[in-house]
This record gives structure tokens, sequence and C-alpha cells, in this order.
């Protein structure tokens, strides 16, 4: 693509994303000057949003709940969802319309139906206000998409290249290990941002499996944020810009995206000076 | 490939599949049986009343306006956003895909809406929309939610179409151009097609969550005006926590259930024919 | 590889324990209530007072998020599941004879001296009462308030409005002389949510009908009420009542009003101080009155779970948490007015004690969840009146008689 066409792309992701960094932008507005409404420009910018978040408030609390729920969700979807993908999409199972039909049926009782007695049974569980029932929930979702979509993709590749590192003498598991994973790798990857993401974001599991600070995640945390009728956008804004994590994982994940074609070449070098600009 | 072969590989098939349908199985089964147990009670705590009513509750929905009108909004949302989502999903793939100097930083500014909380994302578009007036305005609120949940969930679909695009080798593409292909005649005949399974795919989750859409019209409008933005799952809520009529609230969410259940097996019969042709 | 799982499952299963530490030795109280607005929170203190009068006690306090339906929600889950897992409950007056009715609630009756019952309002102890048991004790309170711009006003020799029509002739009669253009007449809560049936009662109210008849029928005079929602439609196409109304809830009427762009308000007390800031717009041009008809009785009590292990211990925290000085604390800190007329101020006093409840009724919720896409259809015109109304009787006749 051409170089002007390049950055009218970019321009226009960036008017598309745009309403974010409005958002960077209320957090460093005075709280006053919102009280009377949306604004778009600060007159006088200040970080004292930003001192709150940080010293006053339970959030930086609860973004290590939710980064540690996320990671662990993300993980336990991505392995489970990943092996089972490669069952699905290669091996002989009994049953596998039915079966692929029954993960989907999982996903579609509406969330407010299954909270109630999900909640209960953690509680009977002893799991109430712990990472451990937020994560299953939360894997539980994720899991029918991961399952799907990986199968979908490793569906997608090419069998020529397991049947070569069957010739090589390879079994099934080493086969899945060595050389279908890295050709699928940006489709996991893509999964686990998915995951990633949504995990960070859920709010309706997080909030009624959670009671205090030990568990309590981002979202829950800023839904907790003082203000009945006034609400103070400045440090909720602060708060939600400020993710170091996702900054993090939105970088090594672009890396994994810009480079996984298997027959990428040209690309490696540009690519790794552009991946510092997406730092936040 | 001999029996025994065969059952070693469905041994492996049971093993790599077990844990992450434990895990399914052992989270949905139970809620999903006392839903369904409750779709058939008359259970209203407020007043003691806990008495079987068999199908009642499901032909009161049958009947009920207000549940037509939930499967009217839902059925237009869905449609709406899935279409555009879809569309503007592959564009902004195709875009990135074809990028060279700033790809990561293209690809960050895709995946920035979709990092807010949905409290944030809804609070943004409550500020957005307020000048106009168009949340209170019954014939507008929907489209203004729909443009809201296709700006946060854009970057799902970009995202898989992307990953999808970047696996397909280069050399199939430098043959077409070889042979003479224009790049719109390439797209149509070689690239969409390879999209395809993985965007259906994606495209199907879409549809079943935006079937199940509940967040932003809670937050923004509470399914007003009028009941213009009521979803059915908001429909499902309503009675399940506001009127505390449990056991119609359960026939509701059953019912959603079955719906969905409904698409995504329309989806899959598409799906599969799909692939049979590629 | 089987090796490797077990290692992540044992990973995971570690990760799964964190959070929620072990319970110290000693009684433990579970204290849930909706945050406190601002910055200033009196009840950890106020719990530390009562921490320091009974020894060996400790009080946890959780906070709930701020909408009163994810409020709600929480607790229809915790306590239809029978888990005890909270004591003291702040309950949204709106509620309290629902739970009461559920059997959520210990009684109270015997507990509290109809003496010291005496000392708060009359109106917001009735909604703490049902079937003439007490459940729930006043903890704080909110009255739905006519706000006015006294310069405005004064300026075309009006005296603060005593009907809604005659409301709607001075905003017209200021809006016509005013040499701003954008000047709204009269900004209420017409958002399809609770907001919206508190400002339905009250003009059905001002008009001497009822939502609820006294037999417990609903809708009773469907005229009258359809006559009430016709007014307010009325207000919106005459351009008394700008479009914003059908989708505005109490933030942004207020900061519409604060803006100086309306004559009238309806809203709850808290908007007083934001307008005397220094930094309003309408500082010093503000009055209050009371709302033609009466206005909504608003506000929380505190209830003690009927499942607590300590009810002698919650009923102290109670008694503590709604005695004068913890209420004036609280008042002081967050602007949440007092329950007793001796603690509030006597400008308002008069006001706060013609404060009406919404129908007392354990059904309520139903009431109000059913009704309020009818009036939304009403006053933004889809539907007529009348219509609208006579589709929600039948269907709560179907919630409430059953088949």
């Amino acid at each position: 693509m051409s170089h002007r066409r390049e950055l009218l792309v970019l321009l226009a992701l960036a008017v598309y994303a745009s309403p974010v960094a409005w958002q960077l932008l209320t957090s460093i507005t005075p709280s006053e000057e919102l009280q009377q409404g949306a604004r778009l420009w600060p007159s006088h910018p200040t970080l004292a949003s930003y001192a709150v978040v940080f010293t006053q408030s339970p959030l930086p609390r609860a973004l290590v709940n939710s980064i540690g729920i996320a990671l662990t969700t993300t993980l336990l979807s991505t392995v489970l969802g990943t092996l089972g993908a490669y069952a699905l999409a290669r091996l002989a199972v009994p049953g596998r319309r039915a079966l692929v039909l029954g993960i989907l049926m999982t996903t579609a009782l509406p969330a407010i139906a299954t909270v109630g007695p999900l909640y209960l049974t953690m509680r009977a569980l002893g799991l109430r206000d712990t990472w451990g029932a937020v994560i299953i929930a939360h894997t539980s979702i994720a899991l029918p998409l991961m399952l799907w979509l990986m199968a979908r993709f490793l569906r997608a590749l090419p069998r020529e290249l397991e049947d070569a590192a069957f010739v090589d003498g390879a079994g099934r598991l080493q086969a899945l290990r060595h050389v279908v994973v890295p050709a699928a790798a940006p489709g996991i990857a893509s999964a686990a941002v998915v995951t990633f993401l949504y995990s960070w974001n859920e709010f309706l599991f997080a909030y009624t499996f959670t009671a205090t600070e030990a568990s309590r995640t981002a979202p829950v945390a800023l839904a907790l944020f003082p203000g009945v009728f006034e609400i103070p956008w400045a440090d909720i804004a602060a708060a939600s810009v400020n993710s170091p994590s996702q900054a993090a994982r939105s970088r090594h994940v672009t890396a994994v995206l810009r480079s996984s074609s298997p027959r990428a070449s040209a690309g490696s070098s540009a690519s790794r000076s552009g991946a510092a600009s997406v730092a936040r | 490939m001999t029996s025994g072969a065969d059952r070693a590989e469905r041994r492996l098939a049971a093993v790599l599949l077990a844990p992450a349908l434990a895990v399914l199985a052992g989270v949905t089964l139970y809620p999903l049986a006392q839903a369904l147990g409750l779709s058939l009670e008359r259970r209203v705590p407020v007043f003691g009343i806990d008495e079987f009513v068999g199908l009642r509750h499901y032909a009161f929905l049958l009947r009920d306006p207000a549940f037509a009108n939930a499967l009217r909004v839902t059925a237009v949302f869905t449609v709406a956003s899935v279409a555009l989502e879809v569309v503007l999903g592959v564009a902004a793939a195709l875009a990135l895909a074809t990028m060279r100097r700033w790809r990561a930083a293209g690809i960050g500014l895709l995946l920035l809406p979709w990092c807010l909380p949905g409290v944030v994302t809804a609070r943004i578009f409550e500020w957005l929309y307020e000048p106009t007036g168009w949340l209170g305005i019954p014939g507008r609120a929907l489209p203004a939610l729909i443009v809201a949940d296709v700006w946060r969930t854009t970057p799902f679909l970009a995202l898989f179409a992307y990953a999808r695009l970047i696996s397909i080798p280069p050399a199939i593409g430098e043959a077409a151009a070889v042979d003479g292909a224009g790049r719109l005649a390439t797209l149509r005949a070689i690239t969409l097609p390879l999209l395809a399974p993985v965007l259906l795919t994606a495209a199907l989750f879409r549809t079943l969550d935006a079937l199940r859409a509940f967040d932003l019209m809670y937050v923004l409008t509470g399914g007003g005006p009028a009941a213009t933005t009521e979803t059915l799952t908001l429909y499902a809520y309503r009675h399940l926590f506001q009127t505390l009529q449990l056991g119609l609230g359960a026939a509701a969410a059953v019912l959603v259930l079955v719906i969905v259940a409904l698409v995504a097996w329309a989806h899959v019969h598409a799906l599969d024919a799909t692939e049979a042709r590629t | 590889m089987v090796a490797r799982l077990g290692g992540l499952a044992l990973v995971v299963l570690l990760f799964a324990g964190c959070g929620g530490g072990g319970a110290p030795p000693g009684v433990e109280l579970v204290f849930r209530h909706s945050r406190m607005p601002g910055q200033d929170d009196p009840l950890p203190r106020l719990l530390r007072g009562f921490e320091r009068e009974h020894p060996g006690v400790r009080v946890t306090h959780e906070p709930l998020p701020w909408t009163a339906d994810v409020q709600h929600q929480f607790y229809v889950i915790n306590l239809e599941g029978r888990a005890a897992g909270f004591d003291v409950l702040m309950v949204d007056v709106i509620w309290t004879a629902e739970f009461a009715r559920a059997g959520w609630l210990l009684d109270l009756t015997d507990r509290w001296p109809a003496a010291e019952r005496g000392e708060h309002f009359e109106a917001t102890v009735a909604t703490a009462m049902l079937d003439g048991r007490v459940w729930a004790v006043p903890w704080v309170m909110n009255v739905g308030l006519l706000y006015y711009r006294s310069d405005l006003l004064d300026a075309s020799g009006f005296a603060p409005p005593r009907s809604y029509e005659e409301l709607a002739h001075q905003a017209r009669v200021v809006m016509e002389r005013a040499a701003d253009r954008r000047l709204g007449g009269f900004v209420w809560q017409g958002r399809q949510y609770e907001g919206l049936v508190v400002n339905v009662l009250e003009e059905l109210w001002a008009r001497g009908v009822e939502l609820v008849a006294t037999n417990g029928r609903v809708l009773v005079d469907l005229d009258g009420a359809a006559a009430a929602l016709g007014f307010r439609r009325r207000l919106l196409t005459d351009g008394i009542s700008p479009s914003l109304v059908t989708g505005a809830d109490e933030e942004q009427t207020r900061r519409e009003f604060g803006a100086g762009r309306a004559v009238f308000l309806r809203n709850w007390p808290y908007a007083r101080r934001l307008f005397e800031r220094p930094t309003s717009a309408v500082r010093g041009r503000v009055g209050v009155t009371a709302l033609p008809g009466g206005g909504a009785l608003g506000g929380a009590h505190l209830a003690i779970n009927r499942a607590t292990h300590h009810p002698e211990l919650a009923w102290q925290l109670v008694r503590f948490l709604t005695s004068d000085r913890a209420q004036l604390a609280i008042a002081e800190a967050v602007g949440l007015h007092p329950t007793k007329p001796k603690l509030l101020e006597p400008a308002l006093r008069s006001i706060f004690a013609a404060a009406r409840p919404r129908p007392i009724t354990p059904w309520y919720q139903t009431l109000s969840a059913t009704m309020q896409p009818a009036f939304s259809a009403a006053i933004t015109g889809v539907t007529p009146p009348r219509d609208a109304l006579a589709t929600a009787r039948l269907q709560l006749e179907y919630f409430l008689q059953g088949p």
C-alpha cells in the first residue's frame, strides 16, 4: 500500500478511536468543570484525578485483581480451548455435530438467568469473594468461542504441515506443539486478546461473585466510585485510561500478529520500529 | 487406518476435549436445569407463591405484545449490528493486512475502543448523544444504540478477519496476479472465500451475543423510550429482578435460549455448507 | 504433556484461593449499603465509634454500586437464596414492603418503642411498615422539590406556583419575555425509569388521582390518570418542557437548570448544594418550594436480615446508625437529609412533612416496572395515554392475580 494511503487509513482509525482520546482529556479535566457537563478541552489541565485514583481509591488493588483474573482466564481458556479445538478439527470425535452444537448452547442462556444459581453454587463451594469463582465463570464463557474459532483456524491450516511432521516421526501431540500451534499463532493470539479483554471488562459475574477489595475487579471498583448523582468522571476516566497491563499485552500480541505470517519477511524490521509507537 | 489407531485417536480426542467440556458442563448445566424448572412454576417470593403451572408462562409470552416488541427490537438490533460490524471489520482488516509501515499503530488504534470498560463506553455515548437528545426519541434511540455497539465491537470481527488474512500465504495472491487478475477480482474470488469460514464463525458468535444484548440498553435507556430499545434479555431481566416474577422471567430466558439455539443451528448448517464448498 | 497440564491446574488452583482472607475471632457484623456520595465518607468513623462502644465486635461494611437497580438485584439474589452473608442492610423506601412480605427481614416491632418511632417523619415510618408491623428504621430521607429561578419569577411578578397549570402558565410567560431563546420552561425526569414514575405520581397527586386505590386495585380512575399523562405530553408538544426531558434523568435536568437554561426544575434536595457553589451559574438565584400536590418521598432505611446470627447486636448497630448524632454526621458529610423533624433545618420541615410515599405495597416494583414503558409511550406520543394505561393494567392483572 502506498505511503499516503497508509496514512489515510491511520487517520480513519484515529478518528474511529477518538472517543478514547476524549476519555484521556476528561481524565485531566478538573472535576468542577465536569459538574457542569461534558467538555472537550479542559481549561486547566490537572493530574489531580490520577492522584486521587492512585492514593485514595481501591483501584490499584482492583487493577491487580483484574489482571490476575483476566490472565488466568486467558491462560486456562487458551490451553484448554486449543487442545479441544485440535481434537475437533483434526481427530475423529464421536458425535461431533451434536457436541459442537452443545458447546454453542452453553452460551445461549443469558447471563442474567445463570448468575443467580451460579452465585449460590459458588457460595456453597466456599468460593465467594475469591478469584476462583470469577475465573471459572469467565472461562466457561470464553471456552466456546475459543473452541469454535480455534477449530476453524486449525481446520484452515493445510494438512501438509502435520503430514510432514508425521513423516519425520513425530507423534500427534508433538506435531501439535511444534508445527500446528506456531502456524495457528495469529488465530490463537486473537482469541487470547478477545478473551483477555472480555474478562477484563466483564461486570455482571465479577460484581455478583465478589464482595470486598480482596477480589473486586476494576469495572466493579469503577462502579463503586463515590457519587450518587454526581459521578466523578475525571477519576473514572483516569482510572480506565491507566491500564499498564493493557498496553503491555497489546504490544506483545501486536508483535505476534504482525510477524506471524509464515512467510513474512520484508515486514519484520519495519514493524519492530512500529511496535514502539503503540506504547501508551 | 486400522481400528486400533482409530481407538487411539478417539481416546486422544477424549483426553484433549475432556477438561474444556468438564468446565462447560459443570458451569452451565445447573443454571440451565434451574431455569427450566423455574419456568414451569409460578414463583413470586414476594407473595410466597410457589406453584406448578406448566406451560402457562410460555402461553402468556407468546401472546404478550411486550414480548413481541422485544423480539422485534432484538431482531433489528442483531441484524443491523452484525451486518455493519462484518462490513466495517473486513474493511479494516483488509486495510491493515496490506499496510507495511504503520501496521502496528493501526492495530493499536483499532483495539482501543474495545479496551474501555462497558460503563465508560456507555457514558461516552451518553454524553455524545446528549446534545442530540436521540436517546429520548422513540425512533432514534435504537439506531443510536446500534451505532454505539458497532463502534465498540467492530474490533472483534476485524481482529479475527485480520488474523485469518495474514495466515493466507501470499503465494496464492501472487499466483492470481500472475494470471492477470485485478485486485478486486482477487478479493472476490480468492480472499473472501478463504476468509469466509473464520469470518462467519466470528459473525456467528457476534450474532449470538447480539441476540442476548443487554448492557448497553440497560445503562443508556433502560429499555426506553416507550420500550423501543427493550431487547429480549432486558425483558427477561425486568421480570426476573424488577417485578420478581421469577417463573415468568425464567420462561423468557428459556425462550431466548431456544431462539439462540435455532439461529446457531441454522448458522452451523450454513457454515458446513460453505466449508464443503472450499 | 499431562504433567504440564497438572502443573498448570495446580497454579490455577493456587490463584483461585487468592483473595478473601480468613475471619479474625470475635463477632463480626456485616453491613451492606450503597456507597456514600461525595468524597467524605462518614461511615468508617461512625462504625469505629460503634466498635468502641461494643468491644469484641467488628463491623465490616461493604458498599454496593450506585444504581438502585443493581443493588436491588444483588439483594434479590442473596436473600432469595437464603444466604446470610450480611446482617444489616440499607433498603430503599420502595423495597421495604416487598422484602418484608418475602420474609427476608427481621420484624422490629417489639424492639423499637413507639415513642422513638414518633420522632421520625410519619410518611417515612409508614414506608417501613407492612400489615401493622415494623420492618426497618428510617435512615436518610429525600423529598421531591420544585426549584425555580427566583430572579425570573420576580421580574414577572410571580409568586411560586401552586398548581401545575399555574406553573405551565408562568413558564410560558417567562419564556416569552426572555431574551434567551434557549430558555426552557419546566424540566423534569421523563426517561423510562423509576424517576418517570415518581414524576407522574406527583402529577397524579396534584389532581387527586391515585395510582393504587385503598382497596388495592390499580388505575381505578383511568380517565383521570390519562388526563394527567396528557398534560405532561402537552408540556412537551407546547414547548414548555424541552424535548430532552423524555430522555433525561436527575443529573441531566440538574445540569440544564444549573446552567441557567430552565425556569423550573423538579428534583431531589441534593441539587441545592450544587446550585449554591461558587462556580454555579445560578448561584443566589434559586428558590425552593413544595411541589403542587406534594413531593414524592425517597430515601432509605436500615433493616436486619432475618437470617442473621446476631439479631440483638444488629439491632444495636441499627439504633446507633439512626441516632441523632449519626444522622447529623451523615447529613453534614454527604448531604443526605435526616428523617427526624428536629434534625432538619426549619425551612424544609413543612415540605418534608408533606412528603408523599409511593404506593406502599409489596408489589411496587412490579407496578413500577410495568408502568414505566406505558408512561414513556404516553409522554413521547407513541401511544395515546388511555391505551397505554389500559394495556399496562391488563398486564398487571396477569402478574398480580395470576391466571
